[in-house]
């Protein structure tokens, strides 16, 4: 196999450069000398071209030095690897070459509106029908309809659908409802078993219901803290914090921290800048996340897993709502109606002093993302090199949301979706899409975490990989069990109530009694086996992180 | 047998033809009724079936259920809160549209300097979809970036943070300006119209007869123009019973189900968590009340006529 560097592969990249030889020519030739396709999507993107977007240059994935796949079928005996893609071969070639047998089908994949499906419009649908011939057609859809019309289709039997972008907490509903194939012998049939260990242990098995597998992770979506270090640091404030509150300006350790400290750089910056802001908006979603995410590091769960009565209105739910309300005071006014991007706009334009969000806030804060016009709505950062990154409060940040890529079990053509998601997931291929300046995907594979390119796109980038490992390494997950979106609706209206003066309480209490509602029309024995499955999996209380079982990984 | 053959031949095309003859007027109206069997006949059929069984995405198979599927809408808090939002939103709503669209209508009758084009600006939000509509007035009210607050305080010379969209009363009061500002040109269309079609004889009668304005309004004006307005009144009472987008897009029913109505929660129910059971049974419940009201509606319609 060739390597880029050597001298034929270095012509055929000058030639391109020079507009010689045509991107399609060059994947052909490319091909031929036998460079791996996660290198000619690295040269490709490096070298950009008048139809895309130009991505920023990823690493060179290890995998490039394995033999072709075409020539060595995939090892099923291969060691699992924990900082390098498998050695069986790059499962993005060996998907690439199965795939040649399917050109000309095009793939349906659905992914939330906007930003979100800027990457297969620009980057990797382009690349992968220039590879195999088949086609990408996107189909976005608002975050909500990510559960509702995928249900829809299935009932009506359209197959309108190949790919579906499934949060975590739908598969057991898609999985029982008979929306999602289930993939295990397509895995293994094309050797990407390996590739699954270098995800991070608390993403791995969340593409999994009752044992099988019916999907691949792709986007490790943890909440962090953000916090502006000149605000931090200003030694006035230092001063006045330690005196005021007895203890040193510092990201907040617990929540009870997070709204004092908030409380008091509001009291001393506002209206220029705000302690906190959040996304409280109902439906938006944020609610739930936050409310799951404190519940637990506060000590709660769910349900009762002996009797599945829901538990939510425990003195822990109480409090976090009542610590969510105290923040909600302690921000900039109008957050009860902030969403995300509301939120985002109003920290990049420095008028908030910390946040706690998803993971693309690090590369916004340092105009990374903002360097591609598709991000021309968000503003341009404000706060570049200010920005501190730690994890949440109380150590238990929630993996909110999050995507699985599955197939849908009404696609025409299986093996073409499977390889279409083996590709994009594959190490080489995510590394490249989660460094695009517009992508919304978030580092997920330990060989994300340790990249050296991606640790270098802006100075603080190796810190803010170090802390999203972190994040993962104690984090929880969504209530991961079928009618998860019922259950997220009905604390979505009890937060949305506290913040239109109900008390924590009542709210709860509602809330509590609409769970134990739904729990019976779903069926009570059923949700309680979904559930004790759940609480098996890392992250699903405070007690059970990964970090907690002891697989901590450090970098 | 030749002449066998066309003799059977002759006599089934003439049977054929005939039956042609005799059947012409159901083939020339069977493509309508099959279109109308397949796109009305069915999905009511179908839509009846489904409100008694477990149609249920989190549910497999589909159960006898009986009235189970009514039950649970009747019992569920959200459903009553739901419908008794819809009912006085959609009063208060047409009450405030009436009122304007009648003062704006009486204003406008009258020829004078620049009528002609302030009546198509009156006009445009009614050409406008209801979720531009409410995406509109969200830009508008939300903080921390509308500018509704920042202009009440300047007006006001204190600070005002009112929460538009995410407390109680405001966001009811947000959905009523938002449907008042779009649909007050329809009554104020209609109206105009009835008042336009007013004769003028009878003001001049009324003033011989030493009648005040005011007199002439109440007993020339209104009378004549009732019909009319029960009309607009009915179309809009139907249509904001079953608002929907603006809801959507404002406030997303609430803080907590303050503003669900009764569309929103049959949305929810069907088409964002499945449960097509009770959906379907909620949707039944609310298509005979809207049409019992409808029903009201259309008599007071009539009465005049046959008087």
């Amino acid at each position: 196999m060739s390597r880029p560097d050597e001298p034929e592969a270095r012509d055929l990249v000058a030639r391109l450069n020079a507009g010689k030889l045509s991107r399609r020519d060059f994947v052909t030739r490319a091909s031929a000398l036998g460079i791996s396709t996660g290198a000619i999507g690295s040269i490709l993107a490096a070298c950009g071209g008048d139809e895309e977007v130009a991505p920023p240059p990823a690493e060179t994935p290890p995998a490039e030095t394995e033999p072709p796949a075409e020539t060595e079928p995939p090892s099923e005996t291969a060691p699992p690897a924990e900082t390098e893609p498998p050695a069986a071969g790059d499962p993005a070639d060996i998907a690439v070459v199965a795939a040649k047998a399917h050109a000309g089908y095009t793939v349906k994949v659905t992914y939330e509106g906007g930003l979100q499906a800027l990457d297969p419009k620009n980057f990797s649908g382009p690349l992968w029908e220039e590879l195999t011939g088949i086609k990408t057609q996107v189909i976005e859809l608002p975050f909500p309809e990510l559960y509702s019309k995928p249900i829809a289709e299935h009932i009506a039997t359209s197959g309108a659908f190949d790919i579906l972008d499934v949060p975590p907490p739908n598969i057991p509903s898609f999985v029982e409802g008979g929306v999602v194939a289930p993939i295990d012998d397509l895995i293994e049939q094309f050797g990407y078993g390996p590739a699954q260990e270098d995800v991070h242990p608390l993403y791995r098995a969340l593409g999994t219901y009752k044992g099988q597998t019916y999907g691949i992770f792709d986007d490790g979506d943890m909440f962090a803290l953000y916090y502006r270090k000149d605000i931090f640091e200003d030694p006035e404030l230092m001063s006045a914090h330690e005196s005021e509150l007895g203890r040193p300006l510092a990201p907040p350790t617990t929540w009870d921290e997070y709204t004092e400290t908030a409380t008091f750089l509001t009291g001393k910056l506002a209206p220029d800048v705000y302690g906190a802001g959040a996304f409280r908006k109902q439906g938006s979603p944020g609610n739930q996340f936050a409310f799951f995410q404190q519940l637990r590091a506060n000590g709660g769960t769910f349900f009762d897993p002996e009797t599945m009565d829901a538990v939510i209105n425990s003195d822990a739910g109480v409090k976090s709502l009542e610590q969510m309300l105290a923040v909600n005071k302690a921000s900039i006014p109008g957050v009860e109606e902030l969403d995300a991007v509301g939120q985002w706009t109003a920290w990049l334009q420095g008028k908030l002093a910390m946040i706690f969000s998803w993971p693309p806030t690090g590369r916004m804060s340092e105009n990374y993302s903002q360097r591609d016009e598709s991000f021309s709505f968000i503003p341009e950062s404000t706060i570049v090199g200010k920005v501190g990154y730690a994890i949440m409060p109380q150590l238990n940040g929630e993996h909110a949301g999050g995507f699985v890529k599955c197939i849908s079990a009404d696609s025409k053509n299986l093996e073409a979706a499977y390889l279409t998601v083996q590709w994009l997931t594959s190490p080489s291929i995510s590394l490249q899409r989660v460094t695009l300046p517009y992508a919304l995907r978030d580092p997920y594979r330990i060989s994300h975490f340790t990249s050296e390119e991606y640790g270098s796109l802006w100075p603080g980038a190796k810190d803010y990989l170090a802390m999203l490992n972190d994040a993962a390494n104690n984090g929880v997950i969504d209530l991961i069990m079928p009618a998860a979106a019922d259950y997220s609706f009905a604390i979505d209206r009890a937060c949305s109530a506290v913040w239109g003066g109900e008390d924590p309480k009542r709210a709860l209490d509602n809330a509590a009694a609409e769970w134990n509602k739904i729990t019976d029309q779903t069926g009570r024995d059923k949700q309680k086996d979904a559930y004790a499955a759940f609480l098996t999996l890392p992250g699903a209380t405070a007690e059970n992180t990964i970090a907690a079982l002891g697989q901590a990984l450090t970098l | 047998m030749a002449l066998g053959a066309d003799a059977t031949r002759r006599r089934l095309s003439q049977t054929a033809s005939s039956w042609v003859d005799r059947h012409f007027r159901w083939l020339l109206v069977s493509p309508a009724v099959v279109l109308i069997l397949a796109l009305t006949i069915f999905p009511l059929g179908y839509a009846i079936w489904v409100a008694f069984v477990t149609y249920d995405f989190n549910i497999p198979g589909h159960a006898w259920r009986g009235i189970d599927n009514f039950k649970e809408v009747v019992t569920d808090p959200n459903a009553r809160k739901a419908i008794a939002t819809t009912a006085w939103l959609a009063t208060a709503a047409v009450a405030i549209e009436l009122v304007i669209g009648l003062l704006l209508a009486l204003a406008m009758v009258r020829p004078f300097r620049g009528r002609r084009w302030l009546i198509p600006i009156f006009l445009l939000p009614l050409f406008m979809s209801p979720v531009i509509v409410g995406q509109f007035w969200a830009l508008l009210l939300t903080e921390p970036f509308g500018p509704t607050n920042w202009l009440l305080g300047a007006i006001s010379g204190s600070d005002v943070n009112i929460r538009w969209t995410t407390q109680t009363p405001w966001a009811y009061f947000s959905i009523l300006l938002a449907d008042a500002w779009q649909w007050t040109p329809f009554m104020f269309v209609i109206l105009l119209a009835g008042l336009s079609a007013i004769p003028d004889d009878l003001y001049s009668a009324a003033d011989l007869d030493g009648a005040r304005p005011r007199q002439a309004f109440f007993f020339v004006t209104l009378p004549l123009l009732l019909p009319v307005m029960l009309v607009a009144v009915a179309f809009r009472v139907i249509d904001a019973a079953k608002i929907f987008d603006v809801i959507y897009v404002l406030t997303k029913g609430g803080p907590g189900t303050d503003t669900y109505t009764a569309s929103y929660y049959l949305y929810e129910q069907g088409f964002q968590l499945f449960h097509l059971g009770r959906g379907t049974a909620g949707a039944w419940m609310f298509m005979i009340l809207l049409s019992v009201v409808s029903y009201w509606l259309v008599r007071r319609l009539l009465k005049p006529v046959e008087a």
